[in-house]
């Protein structure tokens, strides 16, 4: 029998069988293989099947059967390998990825590589995901990050430049945390917006998957009764899979992924490899915020230490002060009675001398001199007595009025305008009313020196959050910053004793009740000196 | 002419005090002490009184406050060192307060005013 097909033949030429392709050549040459490769689909042989069929082979009748079984198993083996395949790479790929996610704690490096897998080629292949988090007060879940194109010019764009790369999932996720995560934050800032859910609506498709623990494929969203259709709408797509994160319990988010673009259904086995990289992502997610967290309490008690170290600085500060002055007050104290006799009874000689008599400058001199050095006493007490305030609550503005009202005199004599902007319904201050008084006094006459004929002084009271600032501004020669140090610093000499007395005594009068005075000369002229005050109940 | 009394415990001041406040025309005796003092108040009369607050081991206050409760009549006028006590409630007893100075001219001001008051009767 002449045979249509070329199976029966051990060699045969390439124009024999239409069926064996460029660099198949070998089977040219090969019958076993050709025929298990080719002439078992070849219609040829089936022909040649047929024609054999009662032609009184034994085995004629039976060769369809093995040849239909065969084909069936070729065709189940085939299915099986490339299900192999598949699963291979993907194990490969989420060893890879829970490799990273595993030895990652920065947040925003997690999320890259979440991200990442799930919309790169090599990873799950979604066109687009989004990942909303529950926030801190675990009430709300909220858009945090979208990831994916906009538009199709986009998705083709990207599609090419990761084709040209040859990155690993890992250098992926480093070059998108670098260079894009920034700008995917920003750019679905609108969708993100729009996707904040309430964690106490049962309803929603959201906390439905989170309760289930289980992810949910939402097919044909707009006409789907059940659903939210404003979702669909959002999103701008009918299908769409919403991946639950949860970790150890805790509702740590939700992945939005759908297929934008390219509109591929999303598979029962899509589902199955997102759903497994879930877990590792939950967890990741939640230890990287817990870090970050962490991260946030570790500064805020450093800052805390920090403050009790200059708390415990103040106070050691302080009590070094409240030594200076009793110790001060005491010596001034001892000094005030003998000092009163010699200039009392040099007065009394004062005016019994007659008016030519030479003798009468040396006793002027003697009642100068203990003039001067009682005003210097009597600074020095003040000073010790500021270490022991008595403080209550008043309104600021009141007290600015009242001390600006007793120096309008001085004021109009060194030829100074006043400006005053007193901030209205200031809270109450606490504070020591006449040492704050004459602290406000003290820095008007040490401004009111520096300003020239016509100057102007300007003083302002602000709201400064837990605090009222107060400002007096004047337009005189600048101090320089040696100045400014000494002019605070406890006993400094400018001028003469007496003089720096004034300031360095507010500075330890505010600083002793809690508050502050700080100096700024502005270059081109003029000083500002700005006294904060606190509202707050407790007590330095 | 009016006849004070002045309390001091330092001798010096007390001299300074008697030559000048006598220069002003009163009539001036000194205590160095507040026994002293009281003494000196039972036996005589006097039209007021200035005391120190600091009286060695004494209190020029607790001598006030004897003053105000046992002679009512005499006004009293505080005179120390220390500017601190004019806060304190029982300095509020006195009619004046002055912080010494070399300078006697605040306190013949305040003497003044107090003898002044008591004139129009303030004391009777």
């Amino acid at each position: 029998m002449d045979w249509e097909c070329c199976w029966s033949r051990d060699q045969i030429e390439p124009e024999n069988c239409p069926y064996i392709g460029e660099g198949e050549e070998d089977l040219l040459v090969s019958q076993r293989r050709r025929i298990v490769e080719k002439c078992v689909e070849c219609p040829r042989f089936k022909n040649d099947l047929a024609r054999m069929k009662g032609s009184g082979y034994p085995l004629s009748d039976v060769l369809p059967y093995i040849l239909t079984e065969f084909q069936e198993q070729k065709s189940q083996m085939g299915a099986m390998l490339s299900f192999l395949n598949s699963k291979t790479r993907e194990i490969k790929f989420l060893r890879e990825v829970g490799l990273v996610l595993q030895t990652s704690l920065d947040l925003d490096e997690v999320l890259s590589i979440a991200m990442t897998a799930i919309t790169a080629g090599k990873g799950f292949g979604m066109n687009r995901a989004f990942l909303l988090m529950t926030d801190k007060d675990r009430r709300h879940i909220r858009g945090y990050l979208g990831v994916g194109p906009r538009d199709y010019e986009e998705a083709w764009r990207t599609w090419e430049d990761i084709g040209r790369s040859n990155f690993t999932l890992r250098q992926l996720a480093r070059d998108f945390q670098k260079t894009k995560l920034n700008s995917e934050k920003v750019k679905f800032h609108d969708i993100l917006n729009q996707l904040t859910v309430p964690l106490a609506d049962q309803g929603h498709i959201f906390n439905r998957a989170l309760l289930g623990k289980k992810p949910i494929l939402v097919e044909n969203a707009l006409n789907n009764p059940d659903l939210d259709r404003g979702l669909a709408r959002i999103l701008g797509v009918d299908t769409f899979l919403v991946m639950p994160l949860i970790s150890r319990n805790r509702r740590i988010g939700v992945i939005i992924a759908d297929n934008c673009i390219t509109h591929k259904p999303i598979t029962l086995q899509d589902m199955q490899s997102l759903e497994t990289f879930a877990f590792p992502v939950a967890f990741a997610l939640e230890r990287a915020s817990l870090y970050e967290r962490l991260q946030e309490e570790v500064a805020k008690q450093k800052a805390a230490n920090v403050k009790l170290r200059e708390q415990q600085e103040l106070i050691v500060k302080m009590e070094k002060m409240a030594l200076v002055g009793k110790i001060t007050s005491s010596i001034a104290h001892s000094i005030r009675n003998p000092l009163m006799v010699i200039g009392g009874f040099a007065r009394t000689l004062l005016k019994a001398t007659p008016d030519q008599d030479e003798k009468r400058s040396y006793l002027e001199s003697i009642v100068r001199e203990t003039r001067q050095l009682e005003d210097v006493l009597s600074e020095v007490l003040d000073y010790s007595e500021s270490l022991f305030p008595v403080t209550d609550f008043w309104d600021l503005n009141e007290l600015v009025g009242k001390a600006m009202g007793e120096l309008e005199g001085a004021l109009e004599q060194a030829g100074v305008r006043c400006r005053m902007e007193l901030a209205p319904e200031l809270p109450m201050v606490r504070i020591d009313y006449k040492q704050i008084s004459y602290c406000l006094k003290t820095i008007t006459a040490t401004a009111l020196a520096a300003i020239e004929q016509g100057g102007e002084l300007r003083i302002e009271s602000v709201l400064d959050g837990d605090g009222v600032l107060l400002r007096v501004s004047d337009d005189g020669r600048p101090f320089t910053q040696t100045a400014q140090e000494a002019l605070t610093a406890p006993f400094f000499q400018t001028q003469e004793l007496g003089e720096g007395v004034g300031l360095s005594l507010c500075k330890s009068i505010l600083e002793r009740q809690g508050n502050s005075l700080s100096i700024l000369s502005r270059p081109g002229g003029g000083n500002t000196y700005s006294i904060r005050l606190l509202t707050r109940k407790e007590n330095i | 002419m009016a006849k004070l009394l002045v309390v001091d415990d330092e001798a010096n001041i007390r001299l300074l005090y008697a030559q000048e406040l006598s220069d002003e025309g009163y009539q001036v005796v000194t205590a160095g002490s507040a026994l002293e003092a009281v003494e000196k108040l039972e036996s005589e009369s006097f039209d007021l009184a200035v005391i120190d607050i600091k009286l060695k081991n004494e209190s020029g206050l607790e001598l006030l406050q004897r003053i105000v409760k046992e002679r009512h009549t005499i006004p009293v006028i505080l005179c120390t060192a220390f500017s601190c006590y004019k806060d304190d409630f029982s300095a509020w007893l006195a009619d004046g307060y002055v912080v010494k100075s070399s300078d006697l001219q605040e306190l013949k001001d305040e003497i003044s005013r107090v003898l002044a008051k008591r004139q129009r009767g303030a004391y009777v």
